[in-house]
């Protein structure tokens, strides 16, 4: 093993000397720009439940925490649903990491063992792989950056176009470019290196024999040029005037070898000069790089691992609240918010799948976080007193009140930004300010007064049941297994009361022991709080628990996912009743009625025996799927029903939101709305072959599908239906004729 | 400027209505209350008047339903001051009497503009502000659909309605009594923290009412309650059924012949 990795070769001493003082220099100036950022996160506000950024620490580097993080941050899983970002942004990150970790390993191997020790860690075998992993993931960082200059120039998506503010598809271009100069002078750099390699082996060629060549190797100066031990040296020179190659590694480099032979018909002058220019372009563009970081869109190198260790690892259900009133300034944020909005990569994968930006309406989340992210960049570290408003011409109200808080931006986000959390808090200050939509301030004046946002008497809540030919039990009065805390929409709503009877007919006939809390039960808070009205929410919460906490039962039980996702995050069932904190939460479970159909098949409490027999899609809640996780009770049931389930295009954790979450049902529609949620998604339902009913499991999307299959045209071809139906259909002989205002008999298409 | 705002509880007519016993009145004990609407229009235009010149905002409210929240939730949209008037022998039987006791209470105020909502659901004879002003000694202009401050002093310009949505400025020297139907801007909305808030740190004050029960002059011999519609009728059948019977029905009505 007589080679290793060539030292300073055929830099001139003077560059050395600059080199390393340019480093020390690199690296202040890096660690003054990394300074410069972190310190604006602390501008925030505590974040709920992380108090500070140390036990935000402690809990990301637990082993499961670690590994999600190695998956996500080091391997950029959450890129996974769409392959050419996840293979592009691999190769890039790969690609640069190796590079980068080579050009480190080559300064240990020269600063911390040849030069005190005449010892080099990249000799023989080990530095051959070197040349091949290096070579290698170069090629590999062209590509990603060849697959990132195709997607942002030539397919251009909407995503990383700017419709206002400062994205735009030449955002990357300056960091795309100087990696690809990096990479380009880096090979350049080693092929001329190569290449003189070659014109000195063909020198030494034809000197004639050894002791002409001994002589020859000696006049060249080459000892000097080997920046090793003497010893070392004569073993280098020995080979040389041998007749062996003066990079003996040279061919594991296949990139530089092949532009070597290229560069090899160049006057050795010239390669020799060009070298060093290149050398110098290489380590100047590195530097610059390196120095810029914390000012460019590479800062997100830094930003987004740093957020994804640390996040809040709270249910994705449950939204915090650090301040109640509302976010007016970036210091009304938490650090942890402030964290994310600097590790947003101006990707637009949440504007892709918004459903208000898909329909029109004037919001982006991307622009958002966008625009926060600007005036934090604004903001000086060290603001004494007041900083500037955030609600300005960037940030507009009905921006705020367009969202659906449907988290498919959050579900998408590569780098766990929670918009909808961050729209809630800016939504409290125009909540606190008074600035609330018409149509939302009646919805919050009903809520105030009656409980519901239907503006309807407390004591109508129960009117639902009175077609029922039997008699529901009272939670308050006699103890029941389940409470059903039945919701709004289910109670109020005319269509959606059919169904709630349907359920409660199929509840009956197999013996569930429910009871509900009639007049006394009100909203459970869910979209109230989403709206932004947190005292509001904290209201209805203490009224709700105070009922519930006179109740006598043991799980709780609703058909409506947005109140299960509140009653199961939101709440807590217990001593403190009304805050969320502590694992009280946890001691009553909390079912949607799929997982208790579900539990109930599995139990062999419900079987059903004549099959339905007809082709269905099943569209996921928002707050049942996405928020909780429950994708497959509803399809267990289903399946068990004997229906076939064809599954839309977007399902699952990709769900497209219906149009009512968020507090959207009780607001005005913007003028200039093309195609509503509900609509685009019953389009998509039109599509597919065979199926002739939606089942959903939500009262609020039924009102809301029944209104699309009507004004898309598509009356008497499409049947939504609640799943609760569906079994009330498939145990219909079983089930005891309804009475009046029942489901109507609906014959199976 | 410093305004006095009068403000009532209705019964809200989400809940039915119930005649009482003795037939002459409703039962009030059955009934939930809320704030009059045009009361409420009222307040909102003296919180505009405030924000718009400075001065103060002092609200007035006779004790009956729900009004310590009515009062709290006043001062949490910015009022300054609330006053409740407590009443050994009841309610009011008669508008008279509800004037006499406000006159009370918003005399001492001294403000320069007092604002009533033009009428309640429970009174749409709108009796209470013109009684109000007589026993305040002041002019007193209704039908307000918005009021904004003169360039001189002493003086609001008005804006009336009259009917068929006529509408009229006019200038209403100080101090005097606003009957108001509707505010520049609709009421606004105030947050339940704000409202909580308030209750803890507004200062209500509480006098007592002086002025003694007045007969009304008019008297209820009986109260009705509304005779149920007639049903709809659900037409089927086929569509030309169905028209032939739409045919019929407006020809023996004598709509169509």
């Amino acid at each position: 093993m007589d080679y290793a990795r060539p030292i300073m070769w055929n830099v001139p001493h003077w560059a050395e000397i600059t080199l390393y003082v340019m480093i020390p220099l690199v690296l202040a100036g890096f660690a003054a720009g990394l300074a410069w950022r972190v310190r604006k996160w602390f501008l925030g506000q505590a974040e709920p439940q992380v108090e500070s950024v140390v036990q935000g620490l402690r809990a990301g580097v637990r082993p499961r925490r670690l590994a999600s993080w190695v998956k996500t941050a080091m391997f950029q899983s959450r890129l996974s649903p769409d392959g050419f970002s996840l293979v592009m942004h691999l190769a890039i990150f790969w690609g640069m990491a190796v590079l980068a970790l080579g050009t480190a390993l080559a300064t240990v191997d020269q600063d911390f063992t040849n030069l005190p020790l005449d010892f080099q860690v990249l000799r023989g075998n080990f530095y051959r792989l070197f040349e091949l992993a290096l070579d290698a993931f170069g090629i590999v960082l062209i590509i990603g950056l060849g697959m990132a200059a195709y997607r942002r120039y030539l397919v251009r998506p909407n995503r990383l176009q700017a419709s206002k503010g400062n994205v735009s598809l030449w955002d990357g271009f300056p960091f795309l470019t100087v990696l690809l100069l990096i990479v380009i002078s880096g090979f350049a750099a080693e092929g001329l290196r190569i290449a003189e390699g070659f014109s000195i082996e063909k020198e030494v060629a034809a000197a004639g024999n050894l002791e002409a060549k001994v002589r020859l190797v000696d006049r060249m100066g080459l000892r000097e040029r080997f920046h090793i031990g003497p010893e070392r040296q004569d073993v280098q020179l020995s080979r040389i005037a041998r007749g062996g190659p003066v990079f003996p590694a040279a061919a594991w480099a296949p990139v530089g070898y092949a532009l070597a032979e290229v560069f090899a018909a160049l006057p050795i002058g010239a390669i020799r000069a060009g070298h060093q220019v290149v050398w110098w372009l290489h380590a100047l563009l590195a530097f610059g790089l390196i120095v810029s970081i914390p000012f460019t869109k590479a800062f997100h190198l830094v930003s987004s691992p740093v957020n994804m260790l640390l996040r809040n690892p709270a249910p994705p259900g449950r939204l915090p609240v650090a301040i109640e009133s509302g976010v007016r300034t970036v210091r009304d944020l938490t650090w942890s918010q402030l964290l994310q909005v600097d590790a947003c990569t101006w990707c637009g994968k949440c504007q892709e799948v918004c459903p208000a930006h898909d329909s029109g309406f004037p919001l982006s989340p991307r622009d958002l976080v966008q625009a926060v992210a600007a005036r934090l960049l604004r903001t000086p570290a060290k603001t004494n007193g007041d900083a500037a408003s955030l609600h300005d011409s960037r940030i507009r109200p009905e921006e705020l009140w367009s969202c659906y808080a449907c988290g498919a931006c959050e579900n998408n986000c590569p780098v766990f930004v929670q918009h909808p959390r961050l729209i809630a808090d800016l939504r409290r200050h125009l909540v606190d300010q008074g600035q609330v939509d018409e149509g939302l301030q009646d919805a919050l004046m009903n809520f105030q007064r009656y409980g519901n946002s239907f503006g309807q008497s407390p004591r109508k809540r129960p009117d639902w049941a009175k077609p029922l030919d039997f008699k529901l039990k009272d939670a308050r009065k006699e103890e029941v297994e389940y409470l059903w805390f039945v919701g709004d929409y289910a109670s109020y709503d005319q269509r959606a009361q059919e169904v709630t009877r349907a359920i409660a007919r199929v509840f009956h006939h197999l013996g569930v022991d429910v009871g509900v809390l009639f007049e006394k039960e009100q909203n459970a808070g869910n979209d109230v709080r989403r709206v932004g009205e947190e005292g509001l929410f904290s209201l209805l919460r203490e009224k709700n628990s105070k009922e519930l906490a006179a109740a006598r039962f043991r799980k709780l039980l609703t058909t409506d996912p947005h109140t299960y996702n509140t009653l199961k995050n939101e709440y807590q069932f217990g001593a403190r009743a009304g805050g969320e904190t502590g694992a009280a939460a946890a001691a009553i479970p909390v079912l949607h009625y799929t997982e208790l159909l579900d539990e109930l098949l599995r139990q062999g409490g419900l079987r059903f025996k004549n099959p339905l027999g007809y082709a269905v899609t099943y569209h996921d809640p928002c707050y049942l799927g996405r928020f909780n996780g429950v994708y497959d009770p509803p399809r267990r049931v289903l399946r068990a029903m004997g229906v076939r389930i064809v599954e839309l295009p977007r399902h699952g954790r990709n769900s497209f939101c219906c149009g009512a979450g968020g507090g959207r049902i009780w607001m005005k529609d913007t003028p200039n709305v093309e195609t509503r949620p509900a609509e685009t998604r019953i389009k998509e339902v039109l599509a597919l072959p065979g199926v002739e009913c939606l089942v959903i499991a939500c009262p609020k999307d039924l009102v809301m599908f029944q209104d699309a299959v009507k004004t898309v045209g598509a009356e008497g071809r499409l049947r939504v239906a609640d799943l609760g139906e569906l079994v009330h259909e498939a145990l219909a002989a079983l089930l005891e004729t309804p009475d009046e205002g029942g489901v109507p008999a609906i014959a199976a298409p | 400027m410093n305004i006095a705002v009068v403000v009532r509880q209705v019964p809200d007519l989400i809940e039915p209505l119930e005649i009482a016993p003795c037939g002459t009145a409703i039962d009030l004990d059955a009934a939930s209350f809320i704030l009059n609407e045009s009361d409420d229009h009222a307040l909102e235009q003296a919180l505009l008047l405030k924000e718009a010149g400075g001065g103060t905002v002092t609200v007035v409210a006779l004790d009956s339903g729900d009004v310590d929240n009515t009062l709290y939730t006043a001062a949490a949209k910015g009022a300054d001051a609330l006053i409740k008037i407590s009443q050994q022998d009841h309610a009011p039987r008669s508008p008279r009497t509800a004037a006499a006791r406000y006159a009370e209470a918003v005399k001492p105020l001294g403000a320069d503009l007092v604002l009533v909502g033009v009428q309640a659901h429970d009174e749409l004879d709108g009796a209470l502000p013109p009684f109000l002003a007589a026993a305040m000694g002041l002019p007193y202009v209704g039908v307000i659909r918005g009021v904004r401050a003169a360039t001189e002093t002493g003086a609001v310009i008005v804006c009336k309605e009259f009917p068929g949505a006529v509408m009229a400025q006019v200038r209403v020297k100080l101090p005097a009594i606003l009957g108001i139907l509707g505010a520049d801007q609709p009421p606004r909305y105030v947050p339940v923290s704000r409202i909580r808030a308030a209750m803890k740190s507004a200062q209500l004050s509480e006098c007592e009412a002086a002025a003694p029960q007045r007969e009304p002059l008019v008297s209820v011999v009986r109260l009705v309650p509304p005779a149920p519609a007639a049903r709809a009728e659900m037409l089927s059948g086929s569509e030309a059924e169905v028209a032939a019977r739409i045919a019929d029905i407006l020809s023996a009505k004598g709509l169509v012949k």
